[in-house]
């Protein structure tokens, strides 16, 4: 198995909610679809992602609905609101920043300044 | 989607969600399987992927954040599942509970009728203020002031005039008198009231005084007495003699701007004089509408947008003080101190009635108390047997501590089941209060026709929620106790079953023996105040009215209505007289111009002749003019001299009867009442009169104004012929129930005129009844419900004593099995049970001496802190708490001693 990393707190949403806007899409795909994308590195606890989405559905970012799939079953099929679309930019500007942020400070550190 | 729709669409939820984490663990299985697990082992690895499914479920749950709700619906399942578990526990708490919050649910219903509703059918009845004057007094207000009022003003967008009074309606079977009123044009507009058929009144119809002689009928009116004829728009009917059009009909449930009085139609005022509208005695004033002194309308007004009541009434009464510098209040205000005469604005809620309101404020107030303290003698009830029942639930609570509840949670569950009780309780109280209701509208005040007195007692929003409130509130008061108590972590001696861990039991049997404190101290406060109005009723069945009310029928005349002058007046008065006394089972009948205990009394200046006596210092004395039988009728004895007769006429010397009182006033120096006869006195406001007192009479209340308790005062007696009033009175004494008499008394006034209609025609018992009405009403109350607080508190001490008795079985045993007697067993548990009464007593007996005080307005011949009263209820309740801790003692002696000792 790969090594994999512990997500840091409150990504998790960030990321469910970017995968979501990629298209309606269902539990067990997002899950599937994260770790594709990650390569494997971000593997989301399946016991976390639904009461991930109960949340962002609750909290109106996600709106949900059941459809029928091409194995002829019914899936909940999840998309990103209007609302959900705003957070996700709002919370990707603000990861960018921090990530920059810390890369930056990490880079100092290498380069010994002083 | 919301919180509540999420809630009620629970079970939907929950199958979707397992459907949502089946698909997901199936697609999860397939995938696996295709990369060659076997099925078994994919499904392993899939449910394990995902975790437990009932956790995950569970933090779904929490995610949705309706948890709070989904626990409170657990709870409430508990809750109705131990509840039909203790059925007797449950019907006793419920029943107890109903009792209390019944009760209160009752008395807010009338509450909310006597002082909260909002005038109905109006338009926004929130703008609608009513003008009064600063000491309460209204209507108050001249026609030229409300004039200027009406135009100076910029804080009303409209202000609109009425005044009420007897109307008699002539509908050529038999005449009738209804209440009417007269307003201003623009009445119906300022209230917002669209007549149902026809037209209110129109702008021209408020200038040229007596040019519009039309009417609009109320719609109750209207039904009773035209059968809801619609035709009737555009036809005559005849009103104090004058014919009238009928131009409109209200819309239904309109009876005018002062509930409860219900009026039956509206005039212009501009007809004020054409209708001969002023029904009190004549003066020779000018007409009303350009009088100044002539106070006696009332104004409504609405409020501008945006303007409040205070700016309204400082604006209004910058106008108002304007015009009292311009002119002098009224004369018999002038030396009065009591008289303010600044405006108040006041919106119209309830009864608005002065008086009425301010009896049913003080009688609202008294009851409130009443029944909030039934409520929480039963929710010392309630407590005190949950804390019982909280013991013997003590080992499935530390379970449940054990097994990790938290107490919150704990204390969470217990409350849900003391609000479920409440609510139980309440719908229960619903009922009761309905029934309550019925009972409180006997006892509505008996007041005579036109004045017809309706309070709809019908439950409304208000009335629900009230009751939804208490109930919580109730169910948290009773509830928090016995759960704070019972969640108390001691988890370990509760689960090795030692029942009897000294420590708590000392400090619950303190807690339940506050409580049984508290409700004898309150049954008894409340049982002493019942025996004051009780004391009360008994000194109004015994006191000397002074005149003798039974036998007697009364019927009233305003002759003035029917535009009869005084000749005619006369000639009507002294022929309805013989006819009546011709009655078969009339024993004498007479005539005089008030009625003992009514609505109305009369005083006029008396001095002595041969004394000059400035006119601040005048003796006010009752002024009843009478018929020459007037005092065998009414059943005032004379004591000296004579009685009027017929030979007493207008041309002959002015003659005067007067009360015992009013002798040794208007003459100290005499010893003996007799002296005064033959003695000459001035009598009247302007132009005296001189006359021989040829008499003198026992002190009576013939001329008080409807209250029992006040006591005789001065009375000058005159002739009617001498001192003739349009408005009289007959009365009639008979040889058996005078109400026999009805119907005979309607056709003599019918044959001789059948236009005059005879007002409150009934015996003179229920005028004297209806002025004691407030002191029956509230023993009537105050002991339905003091006797109730002490059934609660009887059961209270009686569920006390018992579950001590249990606790102590192998104490008892134990002392039976060393030698005590049955007598020393019973001694020992009443002599606890009257511990606590007699504290309880003790604290009672200081509580009602603070609260009587508050009644002494109420109750007369009998000081609140009736000695008689205290110490009989006091040996009342020890008596009833003896009964209650015997029961259970009883029960005590029937110990089995080698039972007990083996029992624990």
């Amino acid at each position: 198995m790969k090594p994999k990393s512990d997500l840091p707190q409150g990504t998790l949403d960030l990321l469910i909610l970017k995968v979501v806007a990629l298209g309606p899409i269902h539990g067990y795909a997002i899950a599937q679809r994260l770790e594709q994308v990650s390569r494997g590195v971000v593997q989301v606890p399946q016991g976390s992602l639904y009461p991930a989405l109960h949340r962002l559905e609750n909290r109106g970012l996600l709106a949900a609905g059941w459809k029928v799939t091409d194995t002829g079953r019914e899936a909940k099929i999840y998309r990103v609101t209007r609302k959900g679309q705003t957070q996700l930019e709002t919370e990707t500007a603000g990861w960018q920043r921090l990530t920059q942020a810390v890369s930056l400070i990490l880079k100092m550190s290498e380069g010994g300044a002083g | 989607m919301t919180w509540w729709h999420r809630l009620f669409h629970r079970r939907r939820h929950e199958e979707q969600l397992e459907k949502e984490l089946r698909h997901h663990l199936d697609l999860h299985t397939s995938d696996l399987i295709s990369q060659g697990y076997s099925r078994e082992e994919a499904q392993r690895q899939a449910q394990l992927a995902l975790g437990g499914s009932e956790q995950v479920k569970e933090m779904c749950r929490d995610a949705r954040g309706t948890r709070w709700l989904e626990e409170l619906l657990q709870d409430l399942r508990i809750g109705v599942r131990v509840l039909r578990k203790n059925p007797g526990f449950t019907l006793i708490v419920t029943a107890t509970l109903a009792l209390g919050i019944g009760a209160n649910t009752a008395i807010f219903g009338l509450v909310d009728a006597l002082l909260l509703r909002p005038l109905p059918v109006v338009k926004a009845p929130g703008e609608l203020v009513l003008l009064m004057r600063g000491d309460g007094r209204g209507p108050a207000l001249s026609y030229p002031d409300f004039t200027v009022l009406r135009e100076r003003n910029e804080v009303l967008s409209d202000l609109a005039l009425y005044t009420q009074a007897p109307i008699s309606f002539g509908n050529n079977v038999r005449s009738e008198v209804v209440l009417g009123a007269m307003v201003s044009s623009n009445y119906f507009d300022v209230l917002g009231i669209k007549p149902a058929f026809g037209r209110a009144f129109l702008r021209e119809e408020d200038r040229t005084p007596g040019a519009h002689p039309v009417v609009v009928l109320s719609h109750s009116f209207w039904q009773s007495r035209f059968n809801s004829d619609p035709s009737l728009v555009g036809r005559t009917i005849v009103l104090n003699s004058r014919r009238l059009t009928v131009v409109g009909i209200t819309p239904p449930g309109f009876d005018g701007e002062t509930p409860p009085m219900k009026v039956s139609l509206w005039i212009p005022v501009m007809m004020m004089s054409t209708m001969r509208w002023e029904p009190r005695e004549s003066e020779t004033r000018p007409d009303p509408l350009s009088n100044r002194q002539y106070e006696n309308f009332g104004a409504i007004g609405r409020l501008k947008q945006g303007v409040s009541i205070t700016q309204a009434q400082a604006a209004l009464e910058t106008i108002n003080h304007q015009l009292e510098q311009s002119s002098p209040p009224p004369p018999e205000q002038r030396f009065d101190s009591n008289v303010d005469r600044s405006l108040r604005l006041i919106r119209p809620q309830g009864v608005m009635i002065g008086p009425i309101r301010e009896i049913a404020l003080t009688s609202s107030r008294l009851a409130g108390a009443t029944v909030l303290t039934v409520l929480l003698i039963a929710c010392a009830n309630v407590a005190n047997l949950l804390m019982a029942r909280a013991a013997r639930r003590r080992k499935e609570v530390a379970v449940r501590l054990a097994l990790g509840a938290t107490r919150g949670r704990l204390i969470r569950q217990l409350l849900t089941e003391s609000v479920l009780l409440a609510l139980v309780g309440a719908t229960a109280g619903l009922f009761l209060a309905y029934l309550i209701n019925q009972l409180l509208m006997a006892f509505k005040p008996p007041f005579p026709p036109p004045f017809t007195f309706t309070l709809d007692l019908s439950f409304d929003v208000r009335t629900f929620a009230f009751t939804f409130l208490l109930a919580v509130v109730t169910g948290v008061i009773f509830g928090l106790v016995p759960a704070l108590q019972a969640s108390r972590p001691d988890v370990l001696p509760a689960l090795k079953d030692e029942s009897n861990a000294e420590g708590t039991r000392v400090r619950w049997l303190n807690l339940r023996h506050a409580l049984v404190i508290t409700q004898v101290a309150l049954s008894l406060t409340l049982l002493i105040s019942t025996g004051l109005f009780l004391r009360t009723l008994r000194y109004a069945r015994q006191i000397d009215l002074g005149f003798k009310p039974d036998h007697v029928l009364a019927v009233s005349f305003n002759l003035k209505l029917q535009g009869y002058n005084e000749a005619k007046g006369r000639e009507f008065y002294g022929r309805i007289v013989e006819r009546l006394e011709r009655l078969p089972g009339v024993q004498t009948a007479s005539v005089t111009n008030v009625l003992p205990l009514g609505f109305m009394s009369l005083s006029t200046p008396v001095m002595p002749e041969d004394r000059d006596v400035p006119p601040e210092e005048r003796v006010f004395a009752g002024d009843v003019s009478v018929g020459s039988q007037y005092f065998e009728t009414i059943g005032t004895p004379l004591l000296r001299g004579r009685a009027f007769t017929a030979q007493d006429t207008i041309n002959s010397p002015p003659v005067a009867i007067v009360s015992e009182k009013l002798a040794r006033i208007l003459w100290p120096e005499i010893k003996e009442s007799g002296e005064a006869l033959g003695k000459r006195l001035r009598v009247g406001r302007s132009d005296l009169i001189s006359c021989e007192v040829i008499g003198v009479a026992k002190d009576s209340r013939n001329n008080i104004f409807n209250r029992i308790d006040k006591e005789p005062e001065p009375t000058i007696y005159r002739p009617f012929a001498q001192n003739y009033s349009a408005l009289a009175s007959l009365i009639v004494r008979t040889d058996g129930d005078p109400r026999g008499l009805i119907s005979g008394v309607r056709s003599e006034v019918a044959a001789l005129d059948e236009n005059v209609p005879p007002q409150n025609l009934q015996p003179l018992s229920e005028t004297v009844s209806l002025a004691s009405w407030s002191a029956r009403t509230g023993a009537a109350v105050l002991g339905v419900f003091g006797l109730l607080g002490l059934v609660l508190a009887a059961i209270g001490i009686y569920g006390v004593m018992s579950y001590s008795v249990s606790r102590r079985t192998r104490e008892i045993g134990l002392r039976m099995a060393l030698g005590a007697k049955t007598r020393d067993v019973i001694k020992l548990i009443v002599q606890q049970g009257m511990g606590l009464t007699l504290i309880g007593a003790v604290i009672g007996v200081m509580l009602a001496v603070a609260v009587t005080r508050l009644l002494a307005s109420l109750l007369y011949g009998v000081t609140a802190t009736d000695p008689v009263t205290f110490a009989g209820v006091v040996l009342f309740v020890i008596g009833v708490a003896v009964l209650a801790c015997y029961v259970p003692a009883r029960r005590a002696t029937k110990v089995d001693p080698m039972m007990a000792l083996r029992s624990e």
